[in-house]
């Protein structure tokens, strides 16, 4: 029995447990709903707004329905054609909204409310060019000729963006893979960590170490939870796929296949590094309640990367600092796929990033286990990194209380004893720290403002840098914590 | 055999395990015995590389054990525990698989162990939604599952009610008389009198004591003679080679030489006017502790 097939009995032990969870289901079912309605939703309400209904009454002329309709062809608007008797017949129309305007005579417009300026051009304009014909007719000029000389200039329209040779949909683009593959990465590494301090918890993890190596166990779980996430989110991009060609919206975003091959490529990558780091961190929790606060390096090394990224990749994806961003195995997985679909990357910067991503997953697999096998099987309170690292796994001794041995799942009880922490007074150090925090948050939303000329920016690096900071300060180890199960 | 052979490990400034050797021979059952913090559990680790020694080596069968002896092995951690959301048989096949069994093996053997233990028509349950009881016994086919050879136990019988603890003792019993060795940890030395052959005594991270129980009893040089009787004190000074080790209101326990002559024995008996039970005994294993751990 070699570690790599028991790896995969993990990996398979977990999508098929998870994926049976109901919690799981209603998760993509949910995930399924948002992002179908997302899309089908706006382009119904679209739908029911391109289509305009106009009246007319009393003295039309002939020409008139044929050149509003064509007039609102021009700038894809359907319009449909209502007739009235009388006046009154058709702002009665109006104000049932059965029609959203009354031409009179073709010389008035009337209108429930406000105009609509987009409908207003149109008609104006097949009265004018109706008129126009009519006159020109009295003139006795032929109509032909009077067209052929009216007849319209296409003028294109443009989007110029913030930087010459690209354009806003690619930056979009960027923008928004880049934010999934946050997502993403955080989601699933995050079910890396509960799971691993489950496994810790429920005391499952010493039946199942017995039998395999810690980096197999490791190895198999983010190998797992990677691939069933993999799987929700390409049963959701299908969906997504499959609602937009049903509805026939045209707002695809302008990515290419070689684009998209590399987000798999970084989701990959990112998931599998940040998952490891998230494994072994979690290792060092006894309870769930300490997962977050002994995985919180990891999410602030994610967030911190992410705004790093967008900051400097927006602002110019050229510059020396996204190209560093984009190679740091760290950073990578959030800075190169903008930086591809920007389509500013030399074709060796995604090849060397991968590489040297891949050499970071490597060692992280050692480390990983390594930290996992050390921290495992210590329970009581988190357990320091540093002491992981020397591997004094002891077994707990404290256990001649009669009948105490719990099978399943209630880690508080016995873990309830040696978790007790004392907690010394720190609130007014605390304040401090934040004041400070929120100065320094001020300063750099501030530069960032003023250097990226982007005041949204630097307002959102502001507030997570202070939401960040004071996670850190929050979090970090005080020397009170530091007892362990050693006899 | 499990052999340990000179296994050290320090915690910090505690040493847990001292240069402890012992071993555990195929076909029987050996009892592990120490007082709390003496080294059990982090000897027992040890066999399945849970704990890495700093010095010394374990073997199986002469061979220093690899993933490939422990594929072969079963154990109960003492603190117990499986998956509490993962369905009763399920988790059973996956630990069978984990130890490189092919899953219609694992099938069978978890299917006759469900059977055999009362927990067939709870197979598709929930862990966490059995009784505690249930749950021990889920625990211990997890140990069984891959049929082993060596099958550790740490703390087998603690929690177990008496009809469990019989029903526990009879399995592994079984189990040893198919040829495995069976190895656990216990406080209960009477149990363990009964039921092993053999029995390691370690203290402070160093074996005290070890070997066939029945060996170690009758070398201890003395025996002793408990005389339970009615009546009024019995004076025991009057008689020669006996030794009065204490005695209560018709109780006595006396001390003769392993090698005295049967007479001093019978004579207590003579000694004694009205007679309700009479045993003549090498130490008893819990003295046998006493002695060994207290030295």
């Amino acid at each position: 029995m070699n570690g790599v097939r028991q790896g995969w009995l993990v990996a398979v032990r977990e999508m098929r447990e998870r994926s049976r969870s109901r919690g799981f289901r209603a998760g993509l079912a949910l995930m399924l709903l948002v992002v179908v309605g997302m899309i089908v939703v706006p382009t119904m309400i679209d739908t029911g707004a391109r289509a305009k209904d106009v009246g007319l009454t009393g003295a039309i002329p002939d020409e008139l329905t044929r050149a509003i309709s064509d007039q609102g062809e021009a700038v894809g608007t359907t319009v449909r054609m209502h007739r009235y008797d009388d006046v009154a017949a058709g702002e009665e129309a109006v104000r049932e909204e059965d029609v959203d305007v009354l031409v009179v005579d073709a010389q008035r417009l009337e209108w429930r409310g406000k105009a609509d300026d987009e409908l207003r051009a149109v008609v104006t304009a097949g009265i004018q060019l109706v008129a126009v014909q009519e006159r020109a007719a009295a003139a006795g000029i032929d109509p032909d000729d009077l067209l052929a000389l009216v007849a319209p200039v296409p003028v294109d329209s443009v989007e110029l963006g913030s930087v010459a040779g690209r354009n806003p949909d690619d930056e979009l683009a960027a923008i928004a893979m880049t934010a999934l593959l946050l997502v993403a990465i955080a989601t699933y590494g995050n079910l890396v960590l509960t799971g691993v301090v489950e496994e810790k918890s429920s005391r499952v993890v010493e039946v199942l170490l017995a039998r395999m190596p810690a980096r197999s166990l490791l190895t198999g779980k983010v190998a797992g939870i990677g691939l069933l996430g993999f799987a929700q989110f390409a049963v959701t991009a299908l969906a997504a796929l499959v609602a937009i060609t049903v509805v026939d919206s045209v707002d695809i975003p302008a990515v290419s296949g070689g684009v998209l091959a590399w987000v798999v490529v970084w989701f990959v990558l990112g998931y599998a590094l940040y998952a490891m780091a998230y494994g072994a961190l979690g290792s060092l929790a006894s309870r769930t309640e300490d997962a977050q606060s002994v995985a919180g390096p990891v999410l602030y090394v994610l967030i911190g990367g992410y705004w790093a990224s967008l900051v400097a990749v927006s602002s110019d994806p050229d510059s020396g600092w996204s190209q560093l961003l984009s190679l740091f195995p760290a950073t990578a997985p959030l800075a190169m796929p903008g930086r591809l679909a920007l389509g500013v990357a030399a074709w060796w910067e995604p090849v060397l990033a991968v590489v040297l991503a891949g050499l970071a997953l490597v060692g992280l697999v050692v480390f990983a286990g390594r930290v996992y096998t050390g921290a495992i099987l210590r329970t009581g309170p988190k357990v320091r990194l540093r002491d992981s690292w020397q591997r004094t796994t002891a077994p707990r001794l404290d256990t001649s209380e009669p009948g105490a041995p719990h099978l399943g799942s209630s880690p508080q009880a016995p873990v309830g004893k040696l978790g007790r922490r004392t907690t010394i007074t720190r609130t007014s150090a605390t304040s401090g720290r934040t004041i400070v925090i929120l100065f320094l948050a001020v300063g750099l939303g501030a530069a960032v403002a003023v250097l990226g000329n982007d005041v949204v920016i630097g307002l959102a690096v502001g507030a997570a840098f202070f939401a960040v900071a004071t996670r850190i300060t929050k979090a970090w180890p005080d020397s009170s914590d530091r007892h362990m199960s050693h006899p | 055999m499990l052999e340990v052979e000179g296994g050290s490990k320090r915690f910090g400034d505690v040493a847990a395990l001292d240069g402890c050797t012992f071993s555990a021979k195929p076909g029987r059952l050996t009892g592990f015995l120490g007082p709390n913090g003496a080294g059990k559990t982090t000897a027992m680790r040890a066999v399945f590389g849970l704990v890495e020694l700093d010095a010394g080596i374990v073997r199986w069968r002469g061979v220093p054990i690899g993933a490939a002896q422990r594929a072969r092995f079963g154990y109960m951690p003492e603190e117990r525990g499986l998956y509490p959301r993962m369905k009763v048989r399920d988790q059973l096949i996956y630990l069978g698989r984990l130890c490189g069994r092919s899953s219609r093996d694992v099938r069978g053997l978890v299917d006759s162990w469900l059977e055999r233990l009362g927990l067939a028509d709870r197979k598709n349950a929930h862990l966490d939604d059995l009784s505690h009881g249930n749950q021990q016994r889920v625990q211990l086919i997890a140990a069984l599952v891959n049929e082993p050879d060596l099958l550790v136990l740490d703390e087998p019988f603690s929690g177990l009610d008496p009809i469990a603890m019989g029903t526990m003792s009879e399995l592994l019993a079984e189990v040893a008389a198919a040829g495995a060795s069976v190895l656990f940890s216990s406080h209960q030395l009477d149990l363990v009198e009964d039921l092993c052959e053999d029995v390691v005594i370690i203290d402070h991270g160093r074996i005290a004591l070890a070997g066939d129980l029945d060996e170690l009893r009758t070398a201890v040089p003395h025996r002793f003679v408990d005389v339970h009787y009615r009546g009024a004190a019995v004076d025991w000074s009057a008689l020669p080679s006996v030794e009065l080790v204490e005695s209560k209101d018709g109780e006595a326990r006396l001390r003769v030489d392993r090698d005295a002559d049967l007479a001093a024995v019978v004579a207590i008996a003579r000694h004694t006017p009205d007679i309700i039970s009479f045993t003549y005994q090498p130490p008893r294993l819990s003295e046998l502790f006493r002695q060994a751990v207290a030295a």
